[in-house]
């Protein structure tokens, strides 16, 4: 299966699930389709579609917890910032994704 | 300026090229490493030191000076280039 038809089947897979959590794909395209591209490439290469940009440990325990989508995961943390830290996803009432930016967890208080 | 910018990187995250890009576009002399693109070791101690510097598995992390960033804030890169100058 190329990227393409992966890319489109992640997305699809996705949207339900992170739709109950309260969030939706990123209205920024261009960034949505970037990193579901590293998805792909992640899950062909490395087992499972890890979040571009958190880093596998290979400690099992540790990389379930970056696993796409990984908002559970993180919660507190994603809700401060209205995003997931890729910026896959944002809050479903997010319409200018570019006024989120990261904002590392221990700056919230928050543990990961 | 004391030691020099370092950015953390992997090579799969956007942030980490925009903060790459964001010390291009500055002119300011930086060393930055794409920690997925190592052997295993050599990415284990590098991912290992980033975790030292920053507690978190998050990227990019961006050493200015003696301080810390975790992910692309531009305003604090501001503000410590500034403070560093």
């Amino acid at each position: 299966m190329g990227h393409e038809a992966r890319k489109g089947a992640l997305r699809d897979f996705y949207t339900p699930l992170v739709a109950a959590m309260g969030y939706k794909f990123t209205p920024d395209d261009e960034l949505a389709d970037f990193l579901l591209e590293q998805e792909a490439a992640l899950e062909e290469t490395k087992g499972a579609p890890y979040c571009p940009c958190q880093v596998r440990t290979r400690e099992r325990e540790h990389d379930m917890t970056i696993v796409c989508p990984c908002i559970p995961f993180h919660r507190a943390h994603f809700d401060a910032m209205r995003r997931c830290w890729c910026g896959l996803f944002v809050h479903q009432d997010v319409t200018d994704p570019d006024s989120l930016p990261q904002i590392p967890a221990s700056e919230l208080g928050i543990r990961e | 300026m004391s030691d020099p910018i370092f950015v953390y990187a992997l090579s799969t995250c956007p942030w980490c090229h925009k903060a790459k890009k964001y010390f291009e576009d500055k002119g300011v002399v930086f060393e930055a490493v794409d920690i997925d693109l190592l052997p295993d070791d050599e990415s284990d101690r590098l991912a290992a030191e980033a975790f030292e510097l920053s507690g978190s598995r998050a990227y990019p992390v961006v050493r200015i000076g003696g301080e810390v960033i975790v992910g692309f804030l531009p305003e604090r890169f501001d503000q410590l280039l500034e403070a560093e100058a």
